[in-house]
C-alpha cells in the first residue's frame, strides 16, 4: 500500500510537473463571442481534466471576410472558425496556411452547428414586416452588414436572392431588380454581424434587422423581448459556418493537436448543448431535440443546390465587379 | 412641435425688434460683440417716427407669420409632423452611425499603416507592426584649419569636410539592428561602419562586421559630440575601426557594460582596410561600471570608469604599425615616423594595449581622462624589438548656460531663436595630453634627428550647440616636442622643429 501511494504521489509530482501552459488563438466571425466564451471555459476544463495541461483561448471577432484577410496577412490563428466556407478557402488559397481538402477533416464539411436569416423588428412590427417583399418596399429601413466584409451579409444576400428567384420563375434579372431595391433601403452598411446589431439595437436606426439567427435571439434577451421580435421569413438559407485548423500556425507555435482537439470537442454532446443553448442549431439530434422550440420551421435553401457552391456564388455576387458593385453604391 | 414653433418665430423677430434699433444707435459699439440698446428700443415705444415706422412694420410681419403657421398645422396635421421629425431624427442618427463606422475604418486603416516621422533624429520609418524599422540619419561637418607661425612651410590652413556621413540604421523584427555607414568627406568614400546587432536582452548582444573595437573611451564616443574637432594623442594608441564579432551587453541598466571581440587586428589609430592579409587574430575586452548609474545621487550617477584592452599578433606586417606608419598631432601633421635613413620597420609579433579610462559629469561641468599603453613588437631586417608606447589625457568642459553635460553631448535647453533672445548653449572646453614613445625606438626604428620622442598638447575651445542638430566649434591647439626638429623639408622633421599651434573651427550638422 505504502509503495502504490509512493508511485501515486511520484506520478501526481509528475504530472504537475509536466503540465504545460498551452495558449490558442481562435479567430473567429463577429456574432459567435458569447458562444465560445462559454465553449471555451467548458473546453478548457475538459482538457485540464484529460490532458492535466492548462489552456488558454483567446479570441479574435470580426466580419467573416475581414477576419479571413487577417489571418492571411499574418493574424497567428492556431484555429478559425468562420461564417463561410469561402473564407476558410481564401486562406488555404492564399496563405498555403491549411490544405485544400480541410473540409473533409470534420463531420458534416466541418460545420459543427447550423445558422440561418431572419428578421428582427421594433416591438409591434410597426411597418408590418413579414417576409421578402416587404423588406424591399419604399419606406422600409433596413439594417444588413456589408458583404464584402461580413459573412453574415453574405447569406443575407444569398437568402433574399433565393427567394427573389423562388417567387419569380428563378428570373435572374427580377433577382437582380430584387436586390437592388433591398439595398437602396440600406442606410449604413457595418463591416461585421455586431455592428449591425449595434446599429439596429442601440442606435436605434431602421425598421428591420436581416439578422443572423443566434444574434436575433440574443438581441432580445440582451435588450429584451418589450423592444424587438423575431420575424421567420418563408425561405432562407442554411448558413454553415465551418470550422478549421489552420495548420501553419498551429505547427509554428506547437498546438496542432489541442488545436484538433479543440474543434472535435465541438462535436461533444457538452459542446453541441451550449450551441443550442447560444441560438445555433446543433448538428447533434439529441441537442437539435432539446432546442426545437427555440427555431422556427422554414424552408431553407443550400448554397450548392442554389447557387452552385460558394466559389461560384462570391464569383457572381461579391467578388470585384460582381453583381454587388453593379447594384450598390455608396 | 406648434408652441415651439411659434415660440421660434416670435423669439427671432423680437430679437430683431432690440437690435435693429440698437444698431442704429448713435452710441458706437464698444467692442465687436457689444451693442448698446436705447431705451426707446428696450420698451417698444419708438424713439422717432422712422423708428416707429420701423417696429410696426415688424409687428405686423410677425402676425402674418403667426398665421401661416396656424395655417400650416393646419394643412399638415400632427401624425405627418411626427413623421417628418422621425425621418428628420432617422437621419440624424444615420449619419451619427456613418461617422462612427468611418472613424472605425480610419482607425484599422491607421493601424495597418506604416509610421513615417521626422525630427532631430533623423528619419524614421516603421511597418505598423514595427517588425521593420529604418532611420535615416547624418552628419557633415565643415572645418577650418588655420595654422599660425606664418612663412613655415608646414600645414596647409584650408578648409576640409572632414566628415559627411549618411547613417542608415534600422531593426527588423524588433531584435535584429543594422548600420551601414558610408563616408563622403575625404579624397575617397570609405566604408565606416557596416554591421549588423541581435539583441537578445540588453546583457547579452551580438554584433559582427565593422564597427568601433571596444578600447579608447574617446575614440568610442560619438563623433558629433566630442569636445574637440580632433581626438587627443591617446587615440593614435587605439584601434578605430575593424572587422569582427563581438559579445556585448549593459547589465542592470548599464551599471556595468562588457564587451568581449574578435577582430581581425589593426594598428594603432587605424580603421581597417576591410580585408585583412595575415592570419593573426585580435581580441578586444572592455569592462567599463557607472555604479551609481540607478541611484538617486546627481552627483554620483554619471561617475564612470573601466579598463579596456587588445591582444594579438601580427606576421611581418607594416599595416600592423600606427597609422600612416606613425603618429600626428591635432592639426594631423605627422611629429614620430617609423623608418629611420634606412631600412623599413614592420609590426612582427605580439601586439597588447592596455587602457583604463574614466569620465565624470555632473551638471554642466565634465571630465574625461584615460591613459593608453600600445606594446608592439617590431622588426627591422633581422632586428627586433619590444617598443611601448603609452598616452594619457584629460580633458573637462563647462556649460556656460547651465546644460548638463554627458558623454552622449549637449542639447541646450533654449534653442537658437534669437527674434524670441535665444542663444543655444555655450560650453567652454580644455585638454592636455601627452604621447611618449618607447626609448627604444631610436636610432633603429626612427629617426631622433626627425620624429619627436614625446609631443605634449594643450587645447582649449568654446562649443556652441545652436540646437540639437547644429554646432558650431572654436578651439586653439598647441603641441610641443621633445627631440626631432632636425634638418629636413618633409614630416616630421618640418614639423617638429618648432610647436605647431593651430586654430580650429567648426560647422556641424548631424541629425
Amino acid at each position: 500500500m505504502k509503495t502504490f501511494f509512493k508511485i501515486l504521489l511520484a506520478s501526481s509530482l509528475a504530472l504537475s510537473v509536466s503540465a504545460k501552459e498551452i495558449k490558442l488563438l481562435n479567430v473567429s466571425y463577429d456574432p459567435t463571442r458569447e458562444l465560445y466564451a462559454e465553449y471555451n471555459a467548458a473546453f478548457a476544463k475538459y482538457w485540464q481534466a484529460k490532458s492535466g495541461d492548462t489552456v488558454t483561448i483567446s479570441q479574435s471577432h470580426g466580419g467573416s471576410g475581414k477576419q479571413a484577410q487577417s489571418v492571411v496577412n499574418g493574424l497567428e490563428a492556431d484555429v478559425v472558425t468562420l461564417a463561410l466556407a469561402y473564407d476558410i478557402d481564401a486562406i488555404s488559397q492564399q496563405a498555403r496556411a491549411l490544405p485544400a481538402d480541410w473540409q473533409k477533416r470534420l463531420p458534416n464539411n466541418s460545420t459543427p452547428y447550423t445558422s440561418t436569416i431572419v428578421f428582427l423588428v421594433r416591438k409591434g412590427n410597426p411597418k408590418q414586416i413579414k417576409d421578402w417583399d416587404d423588406v424591399v418596399k419604399p419606406g422600409v429601413s433596413v439594417v444588413v452588414p456589408n458583404p464584402k466584409t461580413s459573412g453574415g451579409a453574405r447569406w443575407a444576400y444569398l437568402a433574399a436572392w433565393a427567394y427573389a428567384l423562388e417567387t419569380n420563375n428563378h428570373d435572374e434579372a427580377k433577382a437582380k431588380a430584387f436586390i437592388t431595391r433591398l439595398y437602396k433601403n440600406v442606410p449604413v452598411l457595418d463591416s461585421g454581424a455586431r455592428g449591425s446589431t449595434v446599429t439596429f439595437a442601440q442606435r436605434e436606426i431602421g425598421d428591420v434587422l436581416l439578422a443572423w439567427e443566434n444574434e436575433a435571439h440574443l438581441a432580445l434577451k440582451e435588450f429584451g423581448a418589450d423592444k424587438f421580435e423575431i420575424v421567420t421569413p418563408s425561405i432562407s438559407i442554411l448558413a454553415e459556418p465551418p470550422v478549421s485548423v489552420v495548420d501553419k500556425n498551429a505547427k509554428r507555435h506547437g498546438t496542432s493537436e489541442v488545436a484538433k482537439a479543440y474543434l472535435d470537442y465541438l462535436y461533444s454532446d457538452e459542446s453541441q448543448d451550449i450551441a443550442g443553448k447560444n441560438f445555433y442549431r446543433p448538428r447533434s439530434e439529441k441537442a437539435a431535440a432539446k432546442y426545437a422550440g427555440s427555431f422556427a420551421q422554414l424552408k431553407l435553401v443550400t448554397i450548392d443546390a442554389e447557387f452552385g457552391g460558394w466559389a461560384k456564388a462570391q464569383k457572381t455576387h461579391f467578388a470585384d465587379g460582381g453583381i454587388f458593385d453593379q447594384i450598390f453604391q455608396p | 412641435m406648434k408652441t415651439k414653433l411659434k415660440q421660434l418665430i416670435v423669439a427671432a423677430v423680437a430679437g430683431a425688434q432690440f437690435t435693429l434699433p440698437a444698431l442704429a444707435a448713435d452710441s458706437a459699439p464698444t467692442n465687436a460683440t457689444q451693442v448698446q440698446i436705447p431705451a426707446y428700443a428696450a420698451d417698444g415705444s419708438g424713439g422717432n417716427s422712422a423708428e416707429a415706422a420701423e417696429i410696426k412694420a415688424l409687428k405686423q410681419q410677425v402676425e402674418a407669420l403667426v398665421q401661416k403657421v396656424n395655417a400650416l398645422e393646419q394643412q399638415h396635421g400632427p401624425a405627418e409632423q411626427a413623421a417628418t421629425i422621425q425621418d428628420l431624427d432617422q437621419k440624424v442618427r444615420v449619419l451619427a452611425r456613418q461617422r462612427e463606422n468611418d472613424q472605425d475604418a480610419a482607425a484599422t486603416v491607421a493601424k495597418a499603416a506604416p509610421k513615417l516621422v521626422i525630427g532631430p533624429g533623423g528619419l524614421s520609418a516603421s511597418s505598423a507592426d514595427s517588425n521593420f524599422v529604418f532611420n535615416l540619419k547624418g552628419l557633415v561637418q565643415v572645418d577650418n584649419r588655420s595654422f599660425l607661425n606664418e612663412g613655415i612651410v608646414r600645414g596647409s590652413d584650408s578648409f576640409l569636410l572632414r566628415r559627411a556621413r549618411p547613417i542608415f540604421q534600422g531593426t527588423l523584427y524588433k531584435d535584429f539592428d543594422f548600420q551601414f555607414t558610408p563616408d563622403f568627406g575625404g579624397s575617397s568614400v570609405q566604408i565606416f561602419d557596416a554591421y549588423g546587432n541581435y539583441r537578445y536582452r540588453p546583457w547579452l548582444q551580438l554584433r559582427a562586421g565593422k564597427f568601433k573595437v571596444p578600447v579608447g573611451l574617446e575614440q568610442l564616443q560619438s563623433d558629433p559630440v566630442t569636445a574637440f574637432n580632433e581626438r587627443s594623442l591617446v587615440t593614435g594608441l587605439v584601434p578605430n575601426r575593424d572587422i569582427g564579432f563581438q559579445l556585448w551587453g549593459d547589465i542592470n541598466g548599464g551599471a556595468l557594460s562588457y564587451a568581449v571581440g574578435f577582430f581581425n587586428g589593426v594598428g594603432d589609430g587605424r580603421n581597417t582596410a576591410n580585408q585583412d592579409f595575415e592570419d593573426h587574430r585580435e581580441i578586444a575586452a572592455r569592462l567599463f561600471a557607472q555604479p551609481f548609474k540607478n541611484s538617486q545621487n546627481l552627483a554620483l550617477q554619471n561617475i564612470g570608469f573601466g579598463l579596456a584592452g587588445t591582444w594579438g599578433n601580427v606576421s611581418s606586417n607594416s599595416t600592423g604599425l600606427a597609422n600612416g606608419n606613425g603618429f600626428v598631432t591635432d592639426g594631423q601633421q605627422q611629429f614620430f615616423a617609423y623608418n629611420p635613413a634606412a631600412g623599413t620597420v614592420v609590426a612582427d609579433g605580439d601586439h597588447w594595449r592596455l587602457s583604463p579610462q574614466a569620465y565624470y559629469y555632473y551638471g554642466p561641468l565634465s571630465l574625461l581622462g584615460e591613459y593608453a599603453i600600445s606594446d608592439q613588437q617590431v622588426r627591422k631586417g633581422a632586428l627586433a624589438a619590444d617598443l611601448q608606447n603609452s598616452a594619457w589625457e584629460i580633458s573637462g568642459g563647462w556649460v556656460l548656460t547651465g546644460e548638463n553635460a554627458s558623454f552622449t553631448g549637449v542639447t541646450p535647453l533654449h534653442p537658437f531663436d534669437p527674434r524670441n533672445g535665444q542663444w543655444g548653449a555655450f560650453q567652454l572646453v580644455a585638454r592636455y595630453a601627452e604621447l611618449d614613445i618607447d626609448k627604444a625606438t631610436f636610432p633603429l626604428f626612427s629617426n631622433p634627428g626627425t620624429s619627436a620622442t614625446a609631443a605634449q598638447a594643450w587645447s582649449v575651445g568654446l562649443n556652441w550647440y545652436l540646437n540639437k542638430n547644429i554646432r558650431v566649434n572654436a578651439s586653439y591647439s598647441r603641441t610641443t616636442f621633445t627631440g626631432g626638429g632636425g634638418a629636413g623639408t618633409t614630416a616630421p622633421a618640418i614639423v617638429t622643429r618648432q610647436p605647431e599651434d593651430a586654430i580650429f573651427t567648426r560647422v556641424q550638422l548631424a541629425f
